[in-house]
């Protein structure tokens, strides 16, 4: 089990909006001075990325980006300060606004605007990208400045669980997910506001790559049948889920498991953020992952036992063969793959590389094609056995 | 059987004055005013006199011919002047030069041009030419009409008076009227002929008036008249066997030895050795002229042709300059860039040669989309027609400029507001036919072009790589402007900055980006208002009778003095220090005196 997180200082609106302004008015000097005003954020990239086993997740190192005034960086500058200028106001008024909003919003005053026509975003990306520099700026996290990505992914299913969700006004709501029936809670953007309590022992939290096949568990039974919590993480799980999973983690104390397909991708890009954080949100990583999650499967060694169908990447496939290459280029760059506590699976890596194969979470329906109950079977049986990493 | 009859050669040029550049009535203007204008030059040069020209050239009605005009062009000159006897001869005889075949690198080499003017306006207006002339030692000028007489090949004064030059020590008037047309500009026009024939002569003061155009005067921008260098001795290798033999008959019966050393350049002992080793018997060196028959000739020949012997001398060839081209060019209109090459004299084709070349770019003038403009010079004469098949042209054209970040199409001139004049000078220019349009073109004639315009085209290429650099800065500064007060804005915005905060923020913005020169400039002329003010005041102190105030206010004015020159130079940061500084003393004195 990881280290237990040393508590982040959640910083108030007040205090953020006093950071910025400090910030703002050193700018306003340097231009008086005739001198180019400097940004510095922390660098939330790979080679700036620290992975300390005892605390399980990816921690920022001493880099920083400088965004210095000149030709380059000028746009990204009045960008910011203006974006800025928005999001201080939401924090000011208690207003909300997810990134797509914020890019509406900001497209909106440009276009009736045309003094500042120059910094017109052409897509989404864009503004997104600028959001994400002033949250590495001032080092809060996003939705500090009241900004809040779409809810994506996380649905989760448990006969136990019960949430508890305090709303802004102060109110509470109280949700027992064993009420849902087939339905899913979906977890809000919004972690800090849930607090969890378990009506019976829960055994276990398994967390499945593909959001169908969890659906498809809990159609099942699976939920009826096990005192556990049920998620779809839908691909690469979304800073809600990861929240949503630290949450159950840190307040539930239950063993977490994470079943996915048996390739590259799902191992460096979708495992890796939901148990480490991911690089490009290094100053979040500690509240936003779960380092206590363990690769449930599909393991290597699986394919034999169980008969699980497999097949080889192809040199058609554009997208599997990129996997594999950026998985050489993890195995050689990625402080958690490089970490020796995560050797297992870094081997799992090194297999897909060797052998160029891969085996979908799915195979398990096809084990025993009259035995709907067969991949819970082969999931029990994993956890039971202590088949994971 | 017909019968043989013979031709004088002034018959034969006037059946074919189509040879000699009078194949158009548009080519006839402009041949009888380069006749006249070479003749000008070459005498004034040759007595060494700063040449000054005043051309006029004007349409006087219908022409004689069908579509042409009748044109009066007068050319007036301050050479030596030409004695009344010679007129005559100059103006109305095939043939007769004090130039032909004297291997300089005078404009005139045979003395057919001006005499085919003169047949030009005879058939065509019936009258030759008008002449004034005045020598120095001539107490009235002369003012002769002289046409050719064409069956014999002379020139013939129809009329002839005397009159006072005004004001005119020596020199030559010589008015033509005929048939032709006018075309100024292009690659024909009279206005790029006299252009041209500016640019090649920086000692050249050229006053003109075409048609309707106004007067333009060209003044001269060098005092210094060329020298035409003498003509150096045949070199063996450039002679024909005939000529050989025909080249002994002018030394008289000397000894082979001594002929071969005194009468061509390049032939020394060591040579001598080398032709009895390829066939020059020795005894036949101590023999005179006359005693060596035709066999024993050829056999001399050919042993110096096989011989391996020094290139000829370069002496005898002129060049312009890398320094009065580059004032010539002025001349043409208001430049922009240029970039000058002369080249050393080199040895093409056993002919010294001189290849000079000019590139500029002036304002207002060219397009990037049209070709550049092509000027020609051969021994400092523009060359006009027949562009495509001139060595300079293919030696143009050969050239890779789209490395020198011009553009070209493939085989052909590259593209740009750019004027480019290539000038061949040499003795022995070898042109394409008698009216002297087009230079032959040899491999090695067009290496050598090629090699000084790749050196002018480094030039311009780092020029225009200078002005992509200074483009690009510019560029880049203007992005920046156009964020930069959007920045500001927020940032005020943001800190609820005052507007004199926002004010010194875009000020600073504009600092950072070198644009506060203005605003220096304007602090500056201020300060210097102020400090002539102060000054003056000082100044009626001084002269009030309180001698050390005066003192102080001439200390004053000189350290002002040097410190707006100093200013001056500085970049605009420091210029606006030093005003600072200048209006901080400014005011301690001012207390002081207080």
């Amino acid at each position: 089990m990881a280290a237990k997180t040393p508590k982040r200082k959640v910083q108030t609106g007040a205090e953020i909006t006093r950071k910025a302004k400090a910030l703002c008015d050193v700018m306003l000097k340097d231009l008086e001075s005739a001198e180019r005003p400097v940004l510095s954020a922390v660098k939330c990239s790979l080679d700036n990325a620290i992975y300390d086993s005892k605390l399980g997740y990816l921690t920022p190192g001493d880099k920083i980006v400088r965004s210095e005034l000149n030709v380059s960086s000028v746009q990204k500058l009045a960008r910011t300060v203006f974006l800025l200028d928005i999001l201080l106001n939401n924090v000011s008024t208690g207003a909300v606004n997810t990134k797509r909003e914020l890019y509406y919003m900001a497209k909106g005053l440009v276009k009736s605007n045309p003094r500042i026509k120059p910094i017109d975003f052409d897509d989404q990306p864009e503004s997104d990208s600028i959001i994400d520099f002033i949250t590495d700026l001032l080092e809060v996290y996003r939705e500090e400045i009241n900004c809040y990505a779409n809810d994506r992914g996380g649905q989760t299913y448990s006969q136990q669980l019960v949430v508890t969700e305090t709303l802004a006004d102060g109110t509470t709501a109280t949700i027992d997910l064993s009420q849902l029936g087939t339905a899913a809670f979906q977890p809000k953007n919004r972690p800090q506001a849930l607090k969890l309590k378990a009506k019976k022992k829960i055994d276990f939290c398994l967390v499945v790559e593909s959001e169908g096949t969890a659906n498809t568990l809990v159609s099942n039974g699976f939920t009826k049948r096990n005192n556990c919590i049920l998620m779809g993480a839908q691909g690469v799980p979304s800073n809600g889920v990861r929240g949503w999973c630290k949450l159950i983690q840190d307040q539930l104390k239950v063993p977490m498991y994470f079943f996915g397909d048996l390739d590259a991708y799902t191992m460096q890009n979708i495992y890796r953020t939901l148990k480490a954080g991911s690089a490009a949100s290094l100053i979040r990583n500690a509240d936003f992952s779960a380092p206590d999650v363990r690769f449930l499967g599909v393991l290597p060694e699986d394919i034999k036992k169980y008969d699980l169908n497999y097949y080889e990447v192809k040199d058609k496939d554009a997208s599997e063969l990129r996997a594999l290459k950026k998985a050489k280029d993890v195995l050689a760059n990625d402080p958690f793959f490089k970490d020796k506590k995560n050797k297992k699976l870094a081997n799992v890596l090194h297999f897909l590389i060797k052998n160029k194969v891969r085996c979908e979470q799915q195979a398990l329906f096809s084990v025993n094609p009259k035995d709907p109950l067969m991949p819970e079977k082969i999931i029990l049986k994993k956890i039971k056995e202590g088949s994971y990493i | 059987m017909s019968k043989i009859t013979s031709s004088s050669t002034a018959e034969y040029f006037a059946k074919n004055l189509q040879q000699v550049g009078f194949s158009s009535p548009t080519k006839a203007v402009l041949t009888t005013l380069k006749e006249a204008v070479d003749n000008a030059l070459d005498a004034c040069e040759e007595n060494g006199i700063l040449p000054e020209l005043t051309i006029e050239i004007e349409k006087l009605g219908k022409g004689g011919g069908k579509n042409t005009d009748l044109i009066r062009i007068y050319i007036e000159d301050n050479g030596p002047g030409l004695k009344p006897e010679d007129v005559p001869r100059v103006f109305g005889e095939y043939l007769a030069s004090s130039k032909f075949g004297r291997g300089q690198c005078s404009r005139g080499q045979q003395g057919i041009g001006i005499s085919a003017a003169t047949t030009w306006a005879q058939l065509t207006n019936a009258a030759g030419v008008r002449v004034k002339s005045k020598t120095a030692s001539m107490k009235k000028a002369v003012d002769l009409r002289v046409d050719v007489d064409i069956k014999g090949n002379k020139g013939v004064v129809k009329k002839k008076d005397t009159f006072d030059w005004k004001d005119k020590k020596h020199g030559v008037a010589i008015e033509f009227k005929i048939d032709g047309r006018l075309q100024l500009n292009g690659d024909g026009g009279l206005l790029t002929y006299l252009e041209g024939t500016s640019l090649v002569n920086p000692h050249l003061t050229l006053n003109y008036k075409v048609h309707e155009n106004d007067w333009v005067c060209a003044a001269r921008v060098s005092e210094f008249v060329p020298k035409v260098p003498p003509a150096t001795l045949p070199h063996p290798h450039t002679m024909k066997l005939g000529e050989f033999m025909t080249h002994t008959l002018l030394y008289g019966n000397i000894s082979l030895e001594k002929f071969l050393k005194t009468a061509f350049s390049r032939v020394s002992d060591a040579a001598l050795k080398e032709f009895t080793r390829n066939g020059l018997q020795k005894a036949w060196l101590k023999r005179g002229l006359n005693k060596i028959n035709e066999k024993e000739h050829k056999a001399i020949f050919h042993a110096i042709q096989e011989s391996p012997l020094q290139s000829p001398s370069t002496k005898s060839v002129l060049t312009v300059g890398e320094e009065g081209l580059a004032k010539s060019i002025s001349k043409i209109g208001e430049v922009d860039f240029f970039s000058v090459v002369t080249r050393k004299p080199k040895i093409c084709d056993f002919k010294p040669v001189v290849v000079e070349v000019a590139i500029a770019r002036f304002l207002n003038r060219g397009s990037e989309d049209d070709s550049i403009q092509l000027l020609r010079f051969a021994n400092r004469v523009p060359l006009q027609f027949d562009k495509a098949s001139c060595a300079i042209t293919k030696s143009t054209e050969s050239v890779n400029w789209k490395s020198y970040g011009l553009q070209q199409s493939k085989n052909s001139l590259p593209k740009g507001p750019y004027v480019f004049a290539i000038s061949v000078t040499s003795p022995f220019i070898k042109f394409k036919n008698a009216s002297k349009e087009t230079i032959d073109s040899s491999d090695d004639l067009i290496e050598e072009i090629r090699l000084a315009l790749m050196q002018a085209g480094q030039k311009l290429s780092r020029h225009i790589k200078r002005e992509a650099k200074a483009d690009d800065l510019e560029r880049k500064k203007r992005h920046i402007e156009k964020f930069g007060p959007i920045l500001v804005e927020g940032l005020a915005a943001i800190t609820n900055a005052s507007d004199a905060r926002k004010k010194r923020a875009t000020k600073g913005l504009d600092k950072i980006l070198g644009r506060d020169a203005d605003s220096a400039e304007a602090e500056l002329e201020q300060a210097e208002a102020r400090l002539s003010k102060l000054k003056i005041k000082q100044e009626a102190r001084a002269a009030a009778g309180t001698g050390p105030a005066k003192k102080t206010a001439k200390k004053t004015v000189r350290k002002a003095d040097s410190k707006k020159k100093a200013s001056k130079k500085a970049p605009a940061k420091a210029t606006k220090k030093a005003s600072k500084k200048k209006a901080k003393k400014k005011a301690t004195k001012r207390k002081a005196k207080k």
